[in-house]
């Protein structure tokens, strides 16, 4: 048993130090080009930049566990932050405005209700769920840009103001969004990896035969994954709201690459069974590190998507190759 | 119900039909508390129709009859039905999660009635090696599925079925894909559970296990229980019989005569064939064979003793480590299916579903799919040629619809292998290989098909058979060549009243 024990912390440490030296290696050479990219406040920017699409990731890191997928969080984010500062900036006034703390729930709430849309098109329709979801991201995308007419919602933090509450000088407001992250981050850790749940989540991943003989109800469960995926997609949407006090219809754009990349990077396989939420952090941060550096080094932002889009594809082999060995 | 019956498992009077085709007729099965009862029979007797609806698989009301388990009426509905009574079954496949370990997987089903309960990796690796000790089964509760061999997944599966306390536990054909010390630490396992009370049945058509390991057998012939039959009175000769026992004469077209001075169309010297699963390793040991003009040569043996890959390997599909193959008194090598088919090779899978045929797609494009390029003038099809080319097949195979148009998915078993067949003759092979041609297909069109493929062979052509089917095997081959153990074991001339004989070499009951 010890040996286990020992074995196990070895096989994930070096799973985790591989990744860790490629993160240092990755600021290293960056830092060398331009000293000022370590500094507190690139780091900030660095992990601001993760967040909103880290909080819509980390529900779909352990859906893809499970062998399903949903494109649509990027457009879910959109639409539920739409919807959720619609319902907070309310009427004519500032008087009118509802507190911004319920818009967080409105989102979360619109999430869930796409997440089950999802899973009912998934799982009753025998619907593909890659398929499915890029249906619901073209129609989420749409209403998130036809219900505000195409502009800008502004405005959501203005009863504070009004109540002379400073956002930027809230410790605790000027960093709700990264709390919100952290606190994900971990749920979505110990339901994946400190509860029965993670485990029959990773055995439909693996084998949905082996999962049903084992008596899961598989639909059940995917229902609940998809449900979850759309609220963390849902909240993500509203947290960027309350953030930024105001929404644009482009929210979300290109969310689901990212973070399939950084799902990826980060040691989930695309075709479940195995996933990990801490791995996903530390995809994020790569992405988002290198994002951040190519800005830092002067390198033309047009490159910027070159280079994510390589990432992703050399990902997608390198996940082919260790389904292969295994 | 207070009295406890002395049986673990009764199934009574249980009749299922598929259509017109009936599968089970008024099977009463019962298993005695404690023993390990064989449940034998040849393929498509009825064995895997019986435990799906054991298992739950076809529900009740879809069948007529009663399971009663333990003296309690039993009514089944799904898999997770059948489990909550007592009954785990491990089918013959293998249904593993591979990313989890040992200990995850057959602590699965418990964890997922209780989703919420903190997951402890060293707690759960801790008690399945608790479990897995008191019952002697060798397996390393911490290690991943997905680095285990077939056998010991096998295990693993039997191990998972046994950590719900069945009161029976079923394994569908577990050897299938054992080595003989993997048999035997199975056997172990199955008499550690034997002594702590638990009923097995156990389904095989391997006759040297149930005399090792069943107290009793009952042996499943054509839908029929023919006879249950304790220890004491096995006998290897009578069961085979009982096994057999069949007339179907009437079935099979009568046979040509080939002489011995028909020249000689496949030559194949010291043949060694690559094992598809293990790279570079030979599948058999050498062997050499004649095919004649006009004759249907039988390839005998169990499933699994390698007749397939043999013609799959003539047919370019698997590689071949070694050997002479002459067509004609040509050498020749076969290492594509498009260099095989230029030598006149044919072949018919046994997997239509898979590798057969078009679903899609109506009858005559499936008919006309390996000769397209032959239909066409300067890259546009020829309908009309198309059309008429698809009757003549359409016509001698008898396929019911007689409509060229039918989509393939609308057509029986029977039909679709017609069409099969058909796709295959029309590209005119001098050497025709048939693997399992009567599978799944119902009696009326086994005849069509006997009688397709013995006109074949009297019109001059050469066909290899392959058939599980044994009396099929011997009334239409001139001959048979018998596999078994991974060589070839012999010979054996045409006729039904050699099958006890072919049996017995199959299962490597005797030596040639």
């Amino acid at each position: 048993m010890a040996i286990a024990k020992t074995r196990e912390l070895s096989e994930s440490f070096k799973a985790s130090s591989i990744r860790v030296a490629f993160l240092i290696l990755v600021i290293g050479v960056f830092a060398m080009q331009n000293p000022a990219f370590i500094n507190g406040a690139s780091i900030l920017s660095v992990i601001q930049g993760m967040v909103f699409v880290g909080i819509a990731a980390v529900f779909l890191t352990i859906l893809i566990t499970s062998g399903e997928f949903d494109i649509s969080v990027g457009a879910n984010a959109a639409l539920a932050g739409t919807l959720a500062a619609q319902y907070v900036v309310a009427g004519e006034g500032v008087a009118d405005d509802r507190s911004p703390w319920t818009g967080l729930l409105v989102g979360v709430l619109v999430g869930t209700i796409i997440g089950l849309i999802n899973a009912f098109i998934v799982l009753v329709g025998n619907v593909p769920s890659f398929i499915a979801t890029i249906a619901m991201l073209f129609i989420a995308k749409s209403l998130a840009t036809y219900i505000p007419g195409g502009k800008p919602i502004s405005g959501y933090r203005d009863s504070w103001e009004a109540e002379g509450i400073v956002f930027r000088e809230s410790f605790f407001l000027k960093n709700f969004s990264i709390i919100v992250l952290i606190v994900i981050i971990i749920v979505g850790h110990i339901l994946l990896k400190r509860t029965n749940f993670g485990v029959v989540v990773s055995s439909i991943g693996s084998n949905k035969e082996a999962a049903r003989t084992s008596g899961t109800q598989v639909k059940r469960v995917k229902t609940i994954l998809f449900a979850l995926t759309g609220a963390g997609a849902g909240l993500a949407g509203a947290v960027s709201v309350f953030h930024f006090g105001s929404i644009y219809f482009s929210l979300g754009q290109g969310w689901e690459l990212t973070a399939i990349a950084a799902i990826v990077l980060g040691g989930t396989s695309l075709f479940g069974g195995r996933g990990s939420v801490i791995g996903l952090l530390f995809g994020l941060a790569l992405m988002q590190t290198i994002a951040s550096g190519m800005v830092a080094v002067g390198i033309d932002p047009w490159w910027q998507t070159v280079i994510t889009g390589a990432i992703v594809l050399a990902t997608l082999v390198v996940d082919q190759l260790r389904r292969k060995v295994t | 119900m207070t009295n406890k019956s002395d049986f673990a498992l009764e199934m009574i009077d249980i009749s299922k039909s598929f259509g017109n085709t009936v599968a089970l007729s008024n099977v009463d099965l019962q298993v005695k508390k404690g023993t390990i009862h064989g449940l034998i029979g040849q393929n498509g007797a009825g064995k895997s129709t019986l435990m799906k609806i054991l298992s739950g698989l076809y529900p009740s009301g879809t069948y007529t009859g009663q399971i009663i388990v333990d003296g309690k009426v039993a009514e089944l509905n799904s898999a997770l039905d059948a489990q909550s009574i007592g009954i785990s079954i491990v089918p013959q496949e293998t249904t593993v999660a591979d990313t989890l370990t040992v200990a995850e997987n057959i602590m699965l089903p418990e964890m997922s009635r209780n989703p919420l309960k903190v997951y402890k990796k060293s707690g759960v690796v801790k008690r399945a090696s608790e479990f897995l000790s008191s019952y002697n089964i060798p397996l390393q509760p911490d290690k991943l599925a997905s680095s285990l061999t077939l056998a010991e997944k096998q295990i693993l599966m039997i191990a998972r079925a046994i950590y719900l306390q069945p009161q029976v536990l079923v394994l569908d054909e577990p050897t299938s894909s054992l080595t003989g010390d993997e048999i035997k630490n199975l056997f172990e396992v199955t008499r550690t559970l034997k002594s702590l009370g638990i009923t097995t049945v156990f389904i095989t058509h391997k006759m040297d296990e149930i005399i090792e390991l069943c107290d009793s057998i009952s042996i499943l012939r054509d839908g029929k229980i023919v006879c249950q039959i304790d220890r004491s009175g096995f006998d290897v000769d009578e069961l085979v019989s009982h096994m057999i026992g069949r007339d179907l004469g009437d079935l099979y077209p009568p046979q040509h005569r080939v002489g011995q001075d028909a020249p000689v169309v496949l030559k194949v010297t010291d043949l060694v064939v690559e094992n598809p699963r293990k790279p570079g390793q030979p599948l058999l040991e050498p062997f050499s064979f004649e095919l004649r003009q006009g004759e249907i040569l039988g390839l005998g043996g169990l499933v699994g003793s390698g007749r397939t890959e043999i013609v799959k390997a003539l047919f370019g599909h698997y590689k071949i480590l070694d050997g002479k193959l002459e067509v004609q008194g040509n050498p020749i090598q076969t290492r594509s299916v498009s260099e095989s088919i230029s030598h006149g090779f044919g072949y018919i899978t046994e997997d239509r579903k898979a590798e057969g045929l078009f679903f899609n797609l109506a009858i005559k494009q499936n008919f006309t799919a390996s000769i397209i390029e032959k239909l066409t003038r300067a890259s546009f099809l020829q309908k009309g040629e198309e059309k008429s080319r698809a009757r003549v097949y359409l016509e001698t195979l008898q396929v019911k619809p007689q409509d060229l148009d039918a989509s393939v998915s609308s057509l029986s078993g029977g039909n679709q292998q017609k069409v099969v067949l058909g796709k295959s003759l029309i590209t005119d092979p001098s050497i025709l290989m048939l693997d399992e041609p009567t599978k799944g297909v119902d009696i009326a069109s086994k005849a069509e098909i006997y009688k397709t493929i013995v006109e074949f062979a009297k019109a001059g052509y050469s066909v290899l058979l392959i058939s599980s089917e044994f009396p099929e095997l011997l009334a239409l081959s001139h001959r048979v060549i018998v596999f078994s153990g991974g060589r070839n074991v012999g010979e054996i001339a045409s006729g039904l009243e050699n099958e006890k004989e072919l049996m017995l070499m199959a299962i490597g009951a005797t030596k040639s």
